[in-house]
């Protein structure tokens, strides 16, 4: 099987195992990306209601989530 | 909720919230406060696990094996996200030229939040707490003690439930050896 098929296969599997692993491995990619972001947008001197709007989350969500890692 | 306890019982949870936090585990969670019960001295629910030769070594090779999950950044993950067709090192290459080498590992790396602070309780810890209360109370005793604890544990969910039945801890066979320990420290 070449690679890519075999990167279909997995992909279409009815597996909990594969699918739930993936859906995991991208939630955790999610939130190292967003985290970053996050850094960003503070560092270039975005209030928490900027970030809040362009993540569509309320501006209290945004805040409570990050204030600790980020300032 | 701690009024009743004895004083072992509140030295458990403290020793769990220390147990948690040398883990660099977010929330007080069933495990923790089963780590911690091995290490009250002369306390009922040690003598309990002593009976059903659960020793605190047996339980942390237990829990290291169920905390086997890769590390976030492992190949696990790059494996897991192939398989959606999303390539973890060409999002990392990105990310890096924008922000700098080793920008996404950077934030992938789990933060050891409440360090020095208040530790909150995961909701399975809570719940076995409050069902060491409804135990005593079953049991006609006025105060909350370690033993209570421990019964409270293998009610329901939980890592230290599941350590504890895998090791053939049951609820009623606990309960009963409870009773009678107790019984035999009025009597005697």
């Amino acid at each position: 099987m070449s690679e890519a098929t075999e990167v279909a296969a997995a992909a279409s599997s009815r597996d909990p195992a594969i699918g739930l692993a993936g859906v995991a491995a991208l939630r955790r990619l999610l939130e190292s990306l967003e985290e970053l972001q996050v850094a960003n947008a503070r560092a270039q001197g975005w209030s928490w209601q900027q970030i809040a709007d362009a993540l569509s989350v309320s501006r209290q969500a945004v805040h409570k989530k990050y204030r600790r890692t980020v300032a | 909720m701690f009024e009743r306890f004895t004083e072992k019982a509140r030295t458990v949870v403290v020793l769990a919230q220390e147990e948690c936090r040398q883990r660099g585990d977010q929330a007080i969670g069933t495990e923790h406060l089963l780590l911690a019960l091995f290490r009250v001295p002369e306390n009922l629910a040690a003598m309990v696990l002593d009976g059903f030769s659960v020793r605190r070594a047996d339980v942390e090779a237990d829990l290291a094996a169920r905390w086997t999950t890769p590390p976030p950044d492992g190949a696990a993950d790059a494996d897991a996200l192939a398989a959606l067709g999303i390539d973890l090192d060409e999002v990392r290459r990105r990310v890096e030229e924008a922000f700098g080498p080793g920008a996404l590992d950077r934030a992938r790396t789990p933060k050891r939040r409440f360090l020095g602070g208040h530790i909150p309780f995961a909701k399975e810890a809570k719940k076995a707490l409050e069902l060491a209360l409804r135990e005593a109370l079953a049991l006609k005793h006025n105060y909350i003690g370690t033993e209570h604890i421990l019964l409270g544990m293998l009610h329901g969910e939980g890592a230290a439930h599941d350590v504890l039945v895998e090791r053939g801890v049951l609820l009623d066979v606990a309960r009963v050896i409870v009773d009678e320990l107790v019984r035999g420290r009025r009597a005697g």
